[in-house]
């Protein structure tokens, strides 16, 4: 079909001078600036859009809004392709793109399509009688089976190429929709001088307003839609954010929404992200989001070419489309009335009037006027056609049956208010008898609701609810309501509704949830079979579930099963709504954070130069750490870290230890607090020392160790683990805040100001000496091991000098402000020269200090005690300290408590393996028969061949008995000797050297 | 730690600021007139000045009378001619010099009061003005920066985008509301990822200057 040939020839929204092309299923049309997709597809007659889930039966568009279950097609293609959008609200482009979904091999031919005859194997509680049957069936038959034949669209499968954003907003007033409701809710507010933020999730605001021909204050509608924008518009404190939705609502006022900046376009503008979420705080909040209309359900109501009364309007009044050439109305209340006259007045063709009431005067002069057949007590039992509506089958009140051609069924049924965001802190909407529908029960705090979404569905108590409640909000939220104006007069309505929930005592599929293929006999069926609850019939059916979450079929669900189980519909009760109210990216939600930008990366102030030098970095924590630098012609990273340990022994190497927390601590009382917090006396270090110190949790776990410098009588500088810096600076805190806030002890994180280096091997001290200033002494009697002190570097840059060691080599580490790092660096490489200095990583350090044995991260897991580490004897008896008594628990001190050593395979050439457990030899490998664990491992050129440090039973009082290291994991089963953990020096000649 | 002071011997120790390969002069995003103004700061002074139990009144004095401004009591900052002092935490400051000249000597005085901790290289901070600043920071900020809500030298410790921050709000300028943030030196680069991402579409006139 080419042409708009459904398009009307003036009226509605659109730009007849815009024309924008688009493609559905490859085939080019044609719609205006203003069109939905579904609107433009209508104008060029195109009626099939999709197959169903589970049948794959021919579905075409059902509504004009976002409750569509149907017409849901895949947009764009590539990376950007998005399944399940419901062209509903699609807003139509220039070079749109879009694709039917669920069908194979074409939208016309669906082989699939055979599923609706095998139906009576595909109803209610298939899928789960499926586990059922025998087992070897599932994974083989109906799996794959049901996987391909059932389904939505398909995601693109590649990474989107689109930036997402995150944001926060806040208000007095947030008003949620933008029909007569909300329009006079901001108005009254922003009047107010209240911040108000307006929101609705459609591309043009006024709502139903668009989809009417109404009147206010005598005047067309849409011109007081037009005054009522352009004054929100003046005010400077009331914020319009179309293109909208907000989908939930959370604790504390807070509402969350998503903002679609470029899904109009076809790539978002640039600098723009596609879509931005939003977290709005607002003091108040109005909802007015309007109300969905009900279908009905009788046999073949999921023919294309079926489709709700008000959404007809919505496409003949807002869009200029006539979606049919000969329509039938089939009405359960005076709303529906509207359409047929709207369709008469756009020039449309009423075959019938089928109103499922009895005959009134009025309603029959109205049918005349309108040159329709009116059939009074009646009902559609049939709607018949395959890809598009041909005909339908009415049944009137004596059971007379009438075949009547169509090609448009306009559907009315009564609305449904748009209650959702009510729900979301699980309030329970309660039903209105007179209404027919559920409104908002019990609102959560903040919240009033207006209009239809309140079940006032009249124009003139929409305006006056606004009016109402916008003030009301304003003044809540602190502000001084305007005075209040007179609600503008409307043109008359009536609202009279008997709802039909199904047509009784006919055959055929008649569908209750479009989009989950559930029919009212899955209804039946779920009753028989016990599955009454509704949350029950929910799970077993499916209904209400997937994109659209029910919007068009949970009452028909419950109507009918309370009709089965002879209950009301309030006492079979109602679905919980809960976020989101329309489905939102993921994109949305993760905003900025995606990529390298998930979280956070720590760049070490020598980073730059690190990546200069070509090293290759690991991730520790948030930081980035060199973990070795490799050089020109080393092939593997083990090459390069043997050179870099090597040459650390031999001669002097440079590894940046900036990441490790750094806390400076002050106050008369600095050392009690130390005493307190560490196992070990810290009251007696001198000034200019530096002591190792390990910490306990409450619980008696070692959590932390690190060297701890003096640098006055009251000033201390604390040295942590990079993991653990945060943990124990907040320890530390919460030590002096609850445990001793009489202490004066003042401290604060350090660790970003300074760059420090390790400087490590027999030739640190000539290297340091080129950057040290020369008036500094730091020969080895004026600056011996444990040594701490300022010194300056660079002639007067102030620095501090630790002579510490965790490489077991003469090793210093030197600290700079940090804007200084970078050139630190370059000069002890070039200081370092003479002697081939080279930069070591992460790797490199945790050889040489498992070479010497020492702990780290492996060790300090939480799960070990002091004395599992050796270091037993450090926790001082004559003070109380942080985890002293809970160290002191039976459990922690029992003597075959895994303790720590080292290892050494039996055949050096063989690999060891962090993790491996140890059993002993000949014994099975059993837990019962589990002694411990390997924590570290590592190459030790020194050695040549591999060492590893670990827990085990029994520990020290074991050296040189062989145990097996066993590690199932990689099928490793070696035979190892427990040895000293110290591999290296055992002596520490070579720290005083 | 004046510049002139710096031998030449081994290389040259040239300072490199927290934003050095991260952010530099020049125009982020859309073209055309700015919607947002970064100036990166740099050569300030920085150092936590934590107050002795029962020392607050003592040490706000002393500051008073060295850099002629009291020390806030609630999340503020009190502007001087040549320093700031930004509430950090209870009884706890961070002191800013515009410039570093005479920084060490003015801790020194004020460490007979306060623990004093020098800070002038462990911060990134840029100052934000335009007429787009607080879309900008929408995205990233979940504090209401309003003006009703966020007063000209309110002081909050928040963070954006995971990133820990520090911002206050200085006197409005020309284009209206006018912040400063400083985050920690090592998430310098993380925090601008974020920050050119969210000001792209105002377009964001990027240039250097003095704390």
């Amino acid at each position: 079909m080419s042409g708009q040939s459904f398009r009307l020839a003036s009226g509605g929204l659109v730009d007849r001078g815009r024309a924008l092309s688009f493609s559905f299923d490859g085939k080019l049309y044609q719609g205006y600036a203003g069109d939905t997709l579904a609107s433009a597809l209508l104008a060029n007659g195109v009626r099939l859009v999709g197959r169903s889930f589970k049948y794959h039966r021919p579905r075409g568009i059902l509504s004009a809004g976002p409750e569509e279950p149907n017409a849901l097609v895949e947009l764009r293609s590539g990376a950007r392709r998005e399944p399940n959008t419901r062209a509903t609200v699609v807003e139509l482009f220039d070079g749109l793109d879009a694709t039917s979904q669920n069908r194979w091999p074409s939208l016309a031919f669906d082989l699939l399509s055979v599923n609706g005859l095998v139906s009576p194997a595909l109803v209610a509680g298939f899928y789960y009688k499926t586990f059922m049957w025998p087992a070897a069936l599932w994974e083989k038959l109906y799996e794959p089976l049901i996987r391909r034949a059932a389904g939505l669209g398909r995601a693109a499968g590649t990474e989107d190429p689109d930036h997402y954003e995150k944001a926060f907003a806040f208000c007095d007033v947030l008003v949620i929709g933008s029909g007569p409701a909300g329009l006079a809710a901001a108005l009254a507010a922003g009047r107010s001088g209240a911040r108000v933020i307006l929101c609705d999730e459609d591309f043009r605001l006024g709502g139903r307003l668009l989809a009417e021909t109404r009147e206010i204050d005598g005047r067309p509608a849409s011109e007081w839609l037009a005054a009522t924008l352009a004054e929100l518009e003046s005010l400077p404190e009331v914020r319009i954010m179309s293109r909208t939705t907000v989908f939930g609502l959370y604790d504390h006022g807070i509402y969350g929404a998503v903002e679609r900046v470029g899904d109009h376009l076809p790539e978002p503008a640039a600098h723009q992200p596609r879509q931005r979420g939003w977290r709005i705080h607002a003091k108040r909040a109005i909802l007015a989001a309007g109300a969905l209309e009900r279908p009905i359900v009788f046999p073949g109501n999921d023919r294309p070419g079926v489709m709700l009364a008000g959404a007809v309007r919505t496409y003949i009044n807002r869009h200029g489309v006539l979606p049919g050439r000969e329509s039938v109305l089939f009405t359960a209340g005076d709303d529906g009335w509207t359409t047929a006259r709207d369709i008469a007045a756009a020039g449309g063709k009423i075959a019938a009037i089928v109103d499922s009431r009895p005959a009134e005067p009025a309603r029959k002069a109205l049918a005349d006027k309108l040159g329709a057949r009116l059939f009074v007590g009646s009902a559609v039992m049939g709607a018949r056609g395959g890809r598009q509506l041909s005909g339908v089958t009415i049944r009137d009140a004596s059971g007379a049956v009438t075949e009547l051609a169509c090609d448009l069924l306009a559907v009315s049924n009564g609305w449904n208010p748009t209650l959702h965001l009510t729900s979301h802190q699980n309030g329970k909407p309660s039903w209105d008898d007179g209404l027919q529908c559920f409104v908002p029960g019990a609102l959560p705090p903040g919240l009033t609701v207006a209009g239809s979404a309140a079940g006032h569905f009249t124009l003139a108590q929409a305006l006056e609810d606004g009016a109402r409640l916008g003030r009301e909000a304003a003044a809540d939220a602190g502000q001084t309501p305007a005075a209040s104006e007179p609600v503008p007069a409307t043109d008359p309505e009536t609202t009279a509704l008997t709802p039909v929930w199904r047509v009784t005592g006919v055959k055929g599929k008649a569908f209750v949830d479009y989009q989950n293929d559930v029919t009212d006999k899955d209804v039946e069926l779920a009753a028989r079979e016990g599955f009454r609850p509704v949350e029950h019939l929910k799970r077993y059916t499916t209904l209400g579930m997937a994109t659209d979450q029910g919007k068009t079929s949970n009452l028909a669900g419950l109507a009918i099963m309370a009709e089965q189980t002879g209950r009301t519909i309030p006492q079979t009760g109602t679905t919980t709504f809960r976020p989101p109210y329309t489905p939102v990216a993921i994109g949305a939600l993760a905003g900025h954070h995606r990529g390298k930008d998930f979280k956070p990366v720590r760049l070490a102030p020598t980073h730059d130069w690190s990546k200069e030098q070509g090293a290759v970095f690991v991730e520790a924590g948030q930081w980035l750490r060199a973990q070795y630098y490799p050089r020109r012609g080393e092939s593997d990273w083990l090459t390069t870290v043997n050179r870099e340990v090597k040459t650390v022994r031999a001669s002097v190497g440079i590894c940046d230890v900036s990441t490790l927390g750094k806390i400076d601590i002050q106050g008369t009382d600095a050392a009690e607090f130390l005493e307190r917090v560490y196992i070990n006396g810290w009251k007696a270090l001198p000034v200019g020392k530096a002591r190792y110190g390990l910490m306990l949790r409450e619980d008696g776990f070692v959590m932390d160790d690190g060297t701890t410098s003096r640098l006055g009588d009251h000033h201390f500088l604390m040295t942590t683990t990079t993991a653990n810096a945060g943990k124990v600076m907040q320890h530390l805190e919460f030590c002096h805040q609850a445990l001793w806030p009489e202490l004066d002890v003042r401290m604060v994180s350090v660790s970003e100001q300074w760059a420090q280096v390790a400087v490590a091997g027999p030739k640190a001290r000539e290297t340091l000496r080129g950057v040290v200033d020369p008036e500094h002494d730091i020969s080895n009697e004026a600056f011996p091991y444990l040594a701490a002190g300022t010194v300056t570097v660079g002639g007067g840059i102030p620095a501090r000098l630790f002579r510490i060691s965790f490489s077991g080599e003469q090793a210093y580490e030197l600290a700079v402000p940090a804007d200084y790092g970078d050139a630190m660096m370059r000069a002890l490489m070039q200081a370092g020269a003479p002697f081939g200095i080279t930069p070591y990583g992460t790797e490199a350090l945790g050889v040489m200090r498992i070479e010497k044995g020492h702990v780290a991260g492996n060790e300090l897991n939480g799960q070990t005690t002091a004395r599992d580490l050796g270091l037993g004897r450090m926790m001082s008896s004559k003070k109380d300290f942080v985890g002293r008594l809970m160290a002191g628990r039976q459990a922690l001190v029992e003597k075959d408590r895994p303790s720590f050593v080292g290892f050494k395979p039996v055949d050096p050439t063989q690999r060891l393996r962090a993790g491996a457990h140890f059993i002993g030899i000949g014994k099975a490998t059993v837990m019962e028969n589990d002694e411990g664990y390997m924590t570290s491992v590592a190459y030790s050129p020194h050695l040549s061949h591999w060492m590893g440090l670990g827990l085990i039973k029994g520990g020290t009082t074991r050296i040189g008995e062989r145990v097996r290291a066993y590690d199932p994991v990689r099928n490793g089963d070696i035979v190892v000797e427990i040895c000293s953990p110290v591999f290296v020096d055992p002596e520490g000649a070579r720290l005083h050297g | 730690m004046a510049e002139t002071a710096i031998s030449r011997t081994a290389v040259s120790w040239t300072p490199r600021g927290a934003w050095a390969g991260i952010a530099q002069a020049g125009q982020i995003g859309a073209a055309g007139p700015a919607g947002v103004t970064a100036t990166l700061l740099d050569g300030f002074g920085l150092a936590t000045l934590i107050a002795a139990p029962g020392g607050t009144a003592a040490l706000s004095g002393l500051v008073e009378s060295r850099a002629g401004i009291a020390l806030p009591a609630t999340p503020k900052i009190a502007s001087g001619a040549s320093h700031d002092a930004i509430w950090s935490g209870p009884e706890q400051w961070l002191l800013r010099a515009t410039a570093r000249d005479g920084f060490a000597g003015l801790l020194e005085a004020l460490s007979t009061q306060a623990a004093v901790s020098d800070q002038s290289d462990a911060r990134a901070a840029v100052r934000l003005s335009g007429s787009c600043v607080r879309n900008v920071l929408a995205k990233g900020v979940m504090l209401d920066l309003h003006p009703s809500a966020f007063a000209v030298g309110d002081v909050a410790l928040t963070s954006i985008a995971h990133v820990g921050v520090h911002l206050w709000r200085l006197a409005d300028g020309p284009e209206g509301s006018v912040f400063e943030i400083m985050v920690a030196r090592s998430m310098a680069g993380s925090f601008w990822s974020w920050f050119a991402a969210s000001a792209a579409e105002f377009g964001c006139r990027v240039s250097t200057g003095r704390g």
